[in-house]
């Protein structure tokens, strides 16, 4: 029996090693890969700057069975390389049977539903290029690391590794969306105080 | 008052419901500027918050992002105005509303039970989706007007339109376009 491949593309543009895109996507990957997957990482950002690095995406897309895009939410949607190359992944036209694609997915809001419009669009690229939609782990501001984010991981490693949808697991939050928002804040407000900048953040450069 | 269309397309596909929407534009009396951005350098946004806190309301990347940015901010109504792609918009779309978060706050607030960005500007835009198909498309549709709110969302803008024409119905695109613009100004 051939071993099943899995394709990361992290669609950061913090690149695979310094995101946390890229390090949830190996996470999964990892978990993957002890289950005998054979995996492969593209950044997806590096991929479209040039035609050789799209090329190359492009074959990675074309030999994998499980593609896994691993991506921050940016405007209620996916940064705009990520689209530049689902536009070039639809143009190929290359449509084979029983690929399959999953979606990790986070916000840099608490709520984790503000993904939703956003997977839905991953699951609507999949009904045009034929592809099998296996769902997505959407993960709010507050939910990118700890116990109840490996477990979730780990079940959703179980499940795509025998070609099944992601399970829901319930991925505990560490503090209310009130004291993100206020400890947001204040966090804006004491990088601008080291950049020198704490008195101008409410600048309004393009005022008439 | 004054419009400024992003035109998200790859090519000429969508000039047809263009000059309708330039027309129903006009109609109202908007002042409107048409931004081609494929004839635009817009690099991707890098995500790194200096727009935020190092140079605050303006992108640390000086291309033509800048000048969309700046053109946004100073209008009453925007419009996007894209293929509909998966559902969503074009790269070519995405590419410039990467790079116009300088135009809101980086300060969190509680905006319809959710977290959202604070205003930078007193009165944002009101937005106009305007998403274009081949051919008419529910489920696609229902995504694209999803889209299109969550956008008016999070740009807190005070008024919302959005529609999908499908180009073999060029027929509709006036009563269409009429519509939405009466629907941000009335």
């Amino acid at each position: 029996m051939t071993q099943r491949q899995a394709l990361l593309l992290v669609g950061s543009p913090r690149g695979i090693e310094n995101s946390t895109s890229g390090r949830l996507g190996g996470q999964l990957l990892d978990a993957l890969e002890r289950r005998g997957l054979k995996t492969q990482r593209l950044h997806v950002h590096e991929a479209v700057r040039s035609s050789q690095g799209l090329e190359t995406a492009l074959c990675a897309v074309g030999t994998a069975d499980l593609m896994v895009l691993s991506l921050p939410l940016y405007v209620d949607s996916f940064p705009a390389p990520v689209i530049a190359f689902l536009e070039h992944v639809a143009r190929s036209g290359t449509r084979r049977e029983r690929v399959q694609f999953a979606l990790i997915i986070q916000c840099g809001f608490p709520e984790k539903e503000q993904n939703e419009t956003a997977i839905a669009i991953a699951r609507r690229f999949a009904s045009e290029v034929g592809w099998t939609w296996l769902g997505a782990i959407a993960l709010g501001a507050l939910e990118t690391r700890g116990g109840s984010v490996n477990d979730a991981f780990d079940r959703a490693a179980e499940a795509l590794a025998k070609g099944e949808p992601v399970p829901y697991v319930p991925v505990r939050t560490t503090m209310p969306a009130w004291l993100y928002r206020l400890g947001g804040n204040f966090m804006w407000w004491r990088v601008a105080k080291k950049n020198g900048t704490a008195g101008r953040l409410r600048a309004k450069p393009y005022a008439d | 008052m004054n419009a400024v269309v992003l035109d998200g397309f790859l090519d000429e596909t969508g000039q047809d419901a263009l000059a309708a929407l330039r027309d129903a534009l006009g109609s109202a009396r908007f002042e409107v500027e048409v931004i081609a951005l494929r004839t635009k350098t817009i690099a991707p946004c890098v995500g790194c918050f200096g727009c935020w806190v190092k140079t605050p309301g303006e992108c640390v990347i000086d291309d033509e992002g800048r000048d969309v940015a700046r053109s946004l901010a100073r209008a009453d109504v925007i419009v996007h105005f894209t293929p509909v792609t998966f559902g969503g918009v074009s790269s070519e779309l995405k590419k410039a509303l990467d790079r116009i978060i300088p135009n809101i706050s980086p300060f969190f607030a509680k905006v319809q039970g959710e977290t959202h960005h604070q205003k930078r500007y007193a009165q944002p835009p009101s937005l106009i989706g305007l998403g274009v198909l081949p051919t008419p498309d529910r489920e696609a549709e229902a995504l694209f007007k999803t889209l299109v709110e969550d956008n008016a969302t999070n740009l807190r803008s005070p008024r919302t339109a959005v529609a999908v024409v499908a180009l073999d119905r060029p027929d509709t695109f006036k009563e269409i376009l009429h519509g939405l613009v009466e629907a941000v100004t009335r």
